[in-house]
């Protein structure tokens, strides 16, 4: 079975003031249907560039990105948004909730720009995520852990084909953290939901079907 | 959902912003309704039943008594094709904190200023001596009443009868009581009505004023024309006022859209992040820039009517027409110049590297 997300030679470098910065230098990575891979590596090397350049966010400086049998390279702005749309869901490490709509508002939004029908999929979403009862609260009115579990039900109300998570962790205390792996690794062993989750975290990575590492924008192993 | 949210998370900037907007309507509305005003004159004035006015060769005012009246109306009878003269003497008259042009004519010649039944509101039209008929909006304004006394040029006159509006002056006198409060000893006109026995006469009519009598003839027509040529520059003022407005506004809403999306630049990256197109941003953008627009609307009108209530207490004899369709416009303006000013900041919205967005801090 070919790999729901595959890279080839992925190269990305950064140019400012004439300065050339590589921040990826020929990565090839290949993620199954159904798996659940963390990519882990110190600050700077490339995780974060690999992400959104794995959520067609970024354009690659050379190499392409292959999602659900179909190769990026050459798609305009339009054909990557309707690709990301149809099978990408984002998880920040801010949250990155919209502050002026509740809870489920911002779950219902992520399906209202890809003009699907709402109903009652925002409410069962954080309810997955155990928010029913906080539907109606703005973000700041919840705690750091609840708007990261609203962010990850806004990235699978849509039924990605993969979750992509950046550090989403990174800002929560420890009891946060677990509800949250939790709750992601729920998704992956009971739904076969394929997720690549970036860490810096010995012990998030540790979650992973599959442990990749990363240094000076290459993979060293996985 | 969305739009509405974000523009009342920044309720007192989106108030003002929507003020601004507000003024330009309001501005655009009420200015351009008082031309209606010159307007009003201009009808009022032409409105008699009479095909020709003649006036002095080189009098541009209609005002004091530049002719003499029986020697010219008998030069007048004799041209073939004259009907009828009305010998008019004009002279202003402090009432209702304005000056009013007073017409002095003859009470046997009222039948050409009351056009329409029921001209007469109350009471009746003058007769002789010391009696008055002032037009309902200048009794209004000044509280005038049948029966009640008026002092004019050292005289106390008094109100016989109340008029409906739109025809020639507000006030009406006789013509000879005029002459004698003005002190001439023969009696004098400022201009006269003739009527025509037809349209075929009016031409050589006119003619025959101009070479025989080398007095000035207009049809009413024209002379309404004549006036509102006089005003002719005062749309071109109101105009330059308004575009004024109008850019002040277009500025405004331009600051805010733009500050908006300066403060959002994160959100537009969570948006493209969760599946937003470029076009759904620049949607958004325009969205919020919309309902500003939307509130800017409601509130010009508002600020309209309060303007034009405010405006007509304080000078009650000053018109503000502003038929509907006029509201329509302002809409349009307001919305073309809120589109205008948020296009720029929605494409540079739509325009934003999502990378870029999501590292803003």
């Amino acid at each position: 079975m070919p790999p729901l997300v595959e890279t080839r030679g992925l190269t990305k470098v950064y140019r400012a003031d004439g300065v050339a910065t590589p921040a990826l230098r020929g990565v090839d990575l290949a993620v199954a249907r159904g798996e659940f891979v963390s990519i882990m590596g110190p600050s700077g090397c490339g995780k974060s560039t690999l992400l959104y350049l794995l959520g067609l966010l970024d354009t690659p400086t050379e190499g392409t990105v292959v999602l659900a049998g179909t190769d990026t390279r050459g798609l305009a702005d339009g054909g990557r948004t309707r690709m990301r749309r149809e099978h990408i869901g984002f998880v920040f490490q801010r949250f990155n909730l919209l502050g002026a709509i509740s809870a489920e508002e911002n779950v219902a939004l992520a399906l209202k720009l890809r003009g699907r029908p709402v109903g009652d999929a925002p409410r069962e979403m954080l309810a997955a995520v155990g928010l029913e009862e906080k539907r109606r609260r703005r973000p700041n009115a919840l705690s750091i852990g609840e708007q990261q579990r609203v962010a990850i039900a806004r990235a699978l109300v849509t039924r990605p084909a993969v979750l992509l998570a950046d550090e989403p962790t990174g800002n929560l205390d420890s009891e946060a953290s677990e509800k949250v792996l939790d709750l992601i690794g729920g998704f992956h062993r009971e739904l076969g939901q394929t997720i690549v989750l970036i860490t810096h975290n010995e012990q998030v990575a540790a979650r992973a079907d599959r442990l990749v590492r990363m240094r000076d924008g290459r993979l060293v192993t996985g | 959902m969305l739009p509405l949210a974000n523009i009342l998370t920044r309720k007192v900037r989106t108030a003002i912003t929507a003020m601004a907007v507000g003024v330009g309507v309001a501005l655009f509305l009420v200015l351009v309704g008082l031309t209606s005003m010159l307007r009003e004159i201009a009808d009022r004035t032409a409105n008699v039943d009479a095909h020709i006015m003649v006036t002095p060769s080189s009098v541009q005012v209609l005002m004091g008594g530049g002719l003499p009246a029986d020697s010219t109306e008998a030069k007048l009878r004799q041209i073939p094709g004259v009907v009828n003269v009305v010998p008019v003497l004009c002279w202003p008259v402090r009432m209702a904190g304005r000056n009013q042009n007073v017409y002095g004519i003859r009470p046997s010649d009222w039948p050409h200023f009351a056009r329409g039944e029921g001209r007469i509101l109350d009471g009746r039209p003058v007769l002789s001596g010391y009696e008055m008929v002032i037009d309902s909006r200048l009794a209004a304004a000044g509280g005038y009443a049948v029966g009640q006394t008026v002092d004019a040029w050292g005289r106390k006159f008094q109100v016989v009868g109340i008029v409906r509006e739109g025809v020639a002056g507000r006030v009406f006198v006789p013509i000879d009581t005029l002459n004698e409060c003005q002190e001439y000893t023969a009696r004098r006109a400022t201009f006269f009505y003739v009527q025509a026995d037809g349209p075929a006469s009016i031409g050589p009519i006119r003619e025959a004023v101009a070479d025989q009598l080398k007095l000035n003839a207009f049809t009413l027509a024209e002379y309404y024309n004549v006036l509102m040529q006089t005003f002719a520059d005062m749309p071109l003022v109101i105009g330059a006022v308004v575009f004024v407005a109008g850019f002040v506004c277009f500025l405004v809403v331009l600051l805010t859209v733009y500050t908006m999306v300066l403060e959002r630049t994160r959100e537009i990256g969570i948006l493209r992040g969760i599946g937003a197109s470029r076009l759904q941003v620049f949607g958004l953008v325009m969205a919020e820039a919309g309902l500003i627009s939307a509130g800017g609307i409601v509130a010009g009108f508002l600020m309209t009517w309060g303007a034009r209530a405010l405006i007509l207490d304080l000078q009650p004899l000053w018109t503000i027409d502003i038929p509907p369709v006029r509201f329509l416009y302002a809409a349009a303006l307001a919305v073309v110049g809120t589109f205008l000013g948020a296009l720029h900041p929605a494409l540079r919205a739509a325009r934003q590297d999502p990378v870029e967005s999501l590292r803003y801090e």
